[in-house]
């Protein structure tokens, strides 16, 4: 445990030294993008001086980590807003949008994988799996695309006017998260699905199936309490590795909804060369990702007494 | 250990079981799809009845598909099947270099730290799993934002992405197959490091990188779409399928067709390369079970 801990640190490390790295590498700095070409060469090097931008790139890094750690998260160079108050809008929906997915996405994936591996190549497995298969080959914005063109459009079922918190009003939130969140399910469903229906198929071969079953338990009862029990360890690791390139998909989401979250924000500030901010932000998802992992080990040892036991 | 084209005709060959003949057929109707792309994208400039994608009124503005412009026309009249066309060109040669190269730089990396171990295999595991702990798009976007929007730089980012992927999976048949008894055989027979990587190692961790080529084209040409859905690919007026779609998503109401016949042939290439990715790497363990 503390050497996975420790490598977690270092890959948190690595991933944000290399990106203050790499923002440095941007042409032109927040002092010159502020002054919009209008400033003297000591206007210029003030404001450097001020933001500490005429330091090193690795005594910038070494600053603002420290500052992470005592709880300062840095503040934009523009308008001077710290970066609590810069998220407070958008983590919210990248957040609720990330959560939902992953409920849909599960709360599909689990039924139609028991059943599935179940009736191995019945006329409803070959439809699903064909399903799935078509899932996986489909980008999400081509997806999100004929679910506008179906459901907001041509039904008119749902608004597409940008976001609405839950404060107003909790049909009016689902009106617009529904969609954007079926979107972004709709590329996690078909990982799940597959991975699940193959460990199902497995585990149904082990002889506590067959007893469970020589028992008399009722089907449901076997495979929710038998086989799906071991088979949530394959589905709580890709959960994990998921939950970083999920990131991927709630971006062009957002984009597709116009929902403004965290995705068009960090585009935003990159063009604005908030060096801080970028970083922090890379560094939080770097940092939510890490945890998650890490999480997935724990839980491991809680719910796998096998694992307990080495 | 036969050698590598020999494995990779065999995940070809049509000589299988009568119940796979349905495979074969959704198999060769995938590889007949993408030859057809890929040739209308190699030969785009030469073909005299493909419109210019960027003249404007080729045919009445935001028609639906009809017998002079197959795909239907964009608000400004340009020939929607010209720009699919050209756009699948810029796509796939923005695709096709990154596999390229991500399939020598990750097999030489992977199959590096899955022979040799030791510090090798420590450096480039924690390479691929910074690369996870990183979303692909983000950083992508970063790069391209940081270097400008060319076509280089997309391409580039593409690339490094798919590196990390590709390598852990070389480093896992290179793990299997340095296990192996023939290995161990060629080892004690006094066989020396170079042997025993190039010709026992190498050609039986190839077909499956050959595999997964076709994967990892399939997951580029969705990464590039989606920078170039949200604007970060190459510049307009290029044309690629991912500002196509998004061009077409303000379009919806009105001229669907934009969106939808392009995101469609989107589909399909994908598709097409999945499947035969998928089933080159099952046919291919088939024949790994029977060792």
């Amino acid at each position: 445990m503390g050497l996975r801990l420790a490598q977690l640190a270092v890959v948190v490390l690595v991933v944000t030294l290399l990106f203050y790295w790499m923002l440095n590498l941007l042409p032109g700095n927040p002092c010159v993008a502020a002054f919009g070409g209008a400033a003297t060469q000591e206007q210029i090097a003030e404001c450097e001086r001020d933001r500490n931008l005429d330091e090193p790139v690795i005594a910038q890094w070494a600053k603002w980590g420290g500052d992470v750690l005592t709880g300062d998260f840095g503040k934009s160079y523009l308008t001077g807003r710290t970066f609590g108050e810069a998220v407070s809008n958008s983590l919210p929906r990248t957040l609720l949008l990330l959560a939902y997915s992953q409920i849909l996405a599960l709360g599909a994936a689990i039924p139609l994988g028991l059943w599935t591996g179940y009736r191995q190549n019945s006329v409803s497995d070959k439809m699903v799996s064909g399903g799935a298969f078509a899932l996986l080959s489909s980008p999400v914005f081509v997806v999100g695309l004929v679910l506008i063109l179906v459901f907001a459009v041509k039904l008119d079922w749902f608004d597409l006017s940008g976001y609405e918190p839950i404060s107003e009003g909790l049909v009016a939130h689902f009106k617009v998260m529904f969609l954007p969140s079926v979107t972004l399910a709709s590329g996690l469903l078909p990982i799940y699905l597959r991975l699940l229906r193959t460990d199902v198929i497995g585990t149904l071969q082990e002889d506590f199936v067959g007893t469970a079953r020589a028992k008399g338990l009722p089907v449901r009862h076997v495979l929710i309490r038998h086989v799906l029990r071991p088979s949530s360890f394959t589905l709580l690791t890709i959960f994990g590795i998921q939950a970083a390139q999920a990131v991927n998909g709630a971006i062009v989401v957002e984009f597709l909804f116009d929902l403004d979250g965290v995705g068009s924000l960090l585009v935003s500030w990159v063009a604005a060369r908030e060096f801080l901010l970028v970083q922090t932000l890379v560094a939080l998802i770097a940092a939510v990702f890490v945890t998650v992992t890490t999480l997935v080990d724990l839980l491991y040892s809680v719910l796998d007494p096998r694992v307990r036991r080495k | 250990m036969s050698d590598t084209a020999a494995t990779l005709a065999k995940a070809f060959s049509p000589d299988v079981a009568p119940r796979q003949r349905r495979h074969n057929v959704a198999l060769w109707l995938s590889v007949g799809w993408l030859v057809l792309v890929i040739a209308s994208a190699v030969l785009a400039p030469w073909l005299g009845f493909l419109d210019d994608p960027h003249k404007p009124l080729s045919g009445q503005p935001e028609e639906g598909p009809s017998w002079s412009n197959w795909f239907g026309t964009d608000q400004l009249g340009r020939d929607m099947f010209a720009r699919a066309v050209w756009g699948g060109r810029l796509s796939l040669s923005i695709a096709g270099p990154a596999v390229g190269i991500g399939v020598v730089v990750g097999g030489v990396l992977g199959v590096m730290a899955g022979y040799f171990g030791k510090w090798i295999d420590l450096a480039v595991s924690s390479l691929v799993n910074v690369a996870l702990a990183l979303p692909a798009l983000v950083f992508a976007l970063f790069i391209v934002i940081v270097l400008g929007q060319s076509y280089t730089n997309v391409t580039l980012a593409v690339t490094i992405l798919s590196i990390p992927a590709i390598a852990r999976i070389a480093r896992a048949q290179a793990l299997r197959f340095a296990a192996r008894e023939f290995v161990t055989v060629a080892n004690m027979m006094g066989a020396k490091w170079p042997r025993l990587l190039f010709r026992e190692v190498l050609p039986n961790v190839v077909p499956a990188l050959a595999s997964i080529a076709f994967l990892a084209m399939g997951i580029v040409i969705i990464a590039e779409g989606s920078l170039s859905f949200i604007g970060a690919s190459v510049e307009s007026p290029s044309i690629t399928w991912g500002n196509i779609l998004a061009a077409g998503r303000g379009k919806l109401e009105d001229s669907p067709h934009i969106a939808l016949i392009t995101g469609g042939v989107m589909f399909a290439t994908l598709m097409a390369l999945n499947f035969v990715g998928d089933e080159m790497l099952r046919r291919l363990d088939v024949r790994e079970a029977r060792i």
